[in-house]
């Protein structure tokens, strides 16, 4: 970028002039042009989009990602897994092959389908068709467009069906979970209680009382097993999701968290062998005494943040297979809790040892294909479609993702990536004027 | 009679009156991490990694080390978020004013320093205590 900006205030402001949270969020609408973030019925079905709805999209979307990225942008290096620079290369895969899949999936499903198939989110635990997956899977091909912008692949307004095809494919599924409104969780107040009411009640009348023994076997089963989903999905927050706070009666509330321990779509999935696909907690909490937000990548944060320390009552349920049903779920009992926890403690220092004589450059082709697979993989399979996009080169490394890989993987990659990621370069606006840029909806 | 010294300051992962005193280890690599754990004095070690990201460390949050210090990194961050699971107090991009520089040329206190880390607050601190 060629003018001077002022950094600290680009941290501390989104382009110098949006805050973080929920100011910053009732500030960027209430700028945009249209109100394209929330979702309706009708708007969600063309095919096509005007300027004014993609770049209303577009403003937003590059807030959200800097909000949501600010308090991490320091997270610095692993030492274990080069995640920033699988991740990056990761954009540019998803934005040069998401397209073709997405469309091969809504013409299989319609949008209908696809509408069905993101209400799992509400009626489903254990499940990866989720709020993350409603945002990840058009903000980050999305954020790899910006990036091929900046790396000077093509230019804003070139592959226009593509950005609409991937703007729309978010937007349906952020309807499907949430109806008429905003999808993005920056836009809910920081609030994912996707759950209906019916499966809600469902889990939380079987949780208990935590204390003594059973509230230690439950902590450590907690931070064991979200170790595992972390190191399982090469340190990415794929194999974790928080939905709620959910208010319950007589002031207390619930947080609803799946990990995701034995995902087989993987060549390193032995590490996991004989764990259930996924464990689902309930913990509940009294509101008197803490508070809860949850964000985009369905992570939650609470105020006090020492919010274990009050945690009250929970129950453990795990779902065996991907497609076990909901009404199959069994809940786990403190043995059973002990040995998963064992279980996932051999795991992780199993696949440490495995990453520790892994070279980089492996590594980063097994992110790339990890970052890659999650944001679909479950969608494709639940509609019988994911031996389809695997035999349809869904891994093959796309030739933008190789001309993109030393750039985004070597020293210079910092100076690219923060002013795609901070300072808003990642969502270059459409333009009206440019010859095919502007069509009617 | 020991002293107390501050000697470095960071960001505060979850609040706690938890004391977490230990010896100071920088672990820099994963040969590192792994040899570490292995050793009898882990549950009396703080430990020291550059990142804020959590895989690096497993082993060691695993292993019950009695506190991390991080020199990059958030809350928000993967060990940010892990530690607080393990309740394993976490102080991240911690500055330090006195110590020895690594060979990337940060300061931090050297191997076998005796620190308290303070994480009742929004910030972290590092006392350097000597007797």
């Amino acid at each position: 970028m060629t003018e001077e900006i002022d950094v600290q205030l680009y941290l501390q402001k989104f382009q110098g002039k949006y805050p973080q949270g929920v100011e910053g969020d009732r500030q960027i609408r209430g700028d945009l042009p249209i109100p394209f973030i929330d979702t309706t019925d009708q708007d969600i079905r063309p095919s096509t989009l005007t300027d004014e709805q993609i770049n209303s999209w577009l403003t937003y979307a590059a807030w959200n990602l800097w909000d949501f990225i600010l308090g991490r942008a320091s997270e610095g290096e692993s030492g274990l897994i080069p995640r920033q620079e699988y991740e990056t290369v990761s954009f540019v895969q998803q934005w040069s092959t998401y397209p073709r899949f997405v469309r091969i999936l809504v013409d299989e499903i319609g949008v209908d389908g696809l509408l069905d198939l993101a209400k799992t989110s509400r009626r489903e635990v254990g499940t990866k068709i989720n709020v993350t997956r409603n945002w990840a899977a058009s903000v980050c091909p999305i954020l790899g467009r910006g990036i091929a912008v900046d790396l000077g692949f093509h230019d804003a307004n070139s592959k226009r069906e593509d950005l609409e095809e991937l703007i729309q494919f978010g937007r349906r599924l952020q309807h499907g979970t949430w109806g008429d409104g905003p999808g993005f969780v920056s836009a809910r107040g920081y609030q994912v209680p996707a759950l209906d009411a019916d499966v809600l009640a469902s889990l939380v009348d079987q949780v208990r009382p935590l204390e003594g023994q059973s509230l230690k076997t439950f902590r450590r089963f907690n931070a064991t097993t979200e170790l595992f989903g972390f190191m399982l999905h090469y340190d990415c927050r794929a194999g974790m999701a928080d939905t709620g706070p959910y208010r319950l009666p007589d002031g207390r509330f619930a947080i609803v968290r799946d990990h995701f321990l034995n995902e087989t779509a993987y060549p390193w999935a032995g590490v996991a062998e004989g764990l259930p696909y996924a464990v689902s907690q309930v913990m509940v909490f009294p509101e008197d005494k803490v508070t809860a937000t949850v964000n985009e990548i369905q992570t939650t944060f609470t105020r006090p943040t020492n919010y274990l320390d009050f945690l009250a009552e929970g129950v453990v349920f795990a779902r065996q297979h991907m497609d076990t049903p909901m009404s199959q779920l069994r809940v786990l009992d403190d043995a059973e809790m002990t040995s998963i926890a064992e279980a996932c403690h051999k795991g992780t220092l199993a696949m440490y040892r495995i990453l520790a004589r892994k070279p980089r450059d492996e590594k980063i082709r097994d992110g790339i294909m990890v970052y890659t697979r999650e944001f679909l993989l479950s969608h494709a399979s639940r509609v019988g479609l994911w031996d389809k996009f695997e035999a349809e080169g869904f891994d093959t490394l796309h030739e933008n993702a190789t001309r993109a890989w030393p750039v985004l993987t070597g020293g210079k990659a910092q100076e690219i990536l923060t002013p795609v990621l901070l300072f808003g370069n990642g969502f270059p606006a459409v333009q009206a004027d440019h010859a095919g840029g502007n069509r009617p909806a | 009679m020991s002293t107390e010294t501050l000697v470095g300051t960071g960001i505060n992962v979850f609040t706690s009156d938890t004391v977490a005193v230990g010896k100071i280890r920088f672990l820099d690599t994963p040969d590192e991490v792994l040899d570490f754990i292995e050793e009898p004095d882990v549950a009396e070690t703080v430990v020291i990694s550059r990142g804020g990201t959590t895989t690096f460390m497993s082993p060691a949050l695993m292993a019950g080390v009695a506190g991390l210090i991080t020199l990059q990194g958030a809350p928000e961050s993967h060990l940010g978020i892990l530690s607080r699971e393990f309740s394993i107090p976490c102080v991240m991009s911690t500055t330090f004013t006195d110590g020895i520089q690594t060979g990337r040329g940060e300061t931090i206190p050297a191997d076998g320093s005796r620190v308290r880390l303070d994480i009742s607050g929004d910030k972290g601190q590092v006392f350097l205590l000597e007797d």
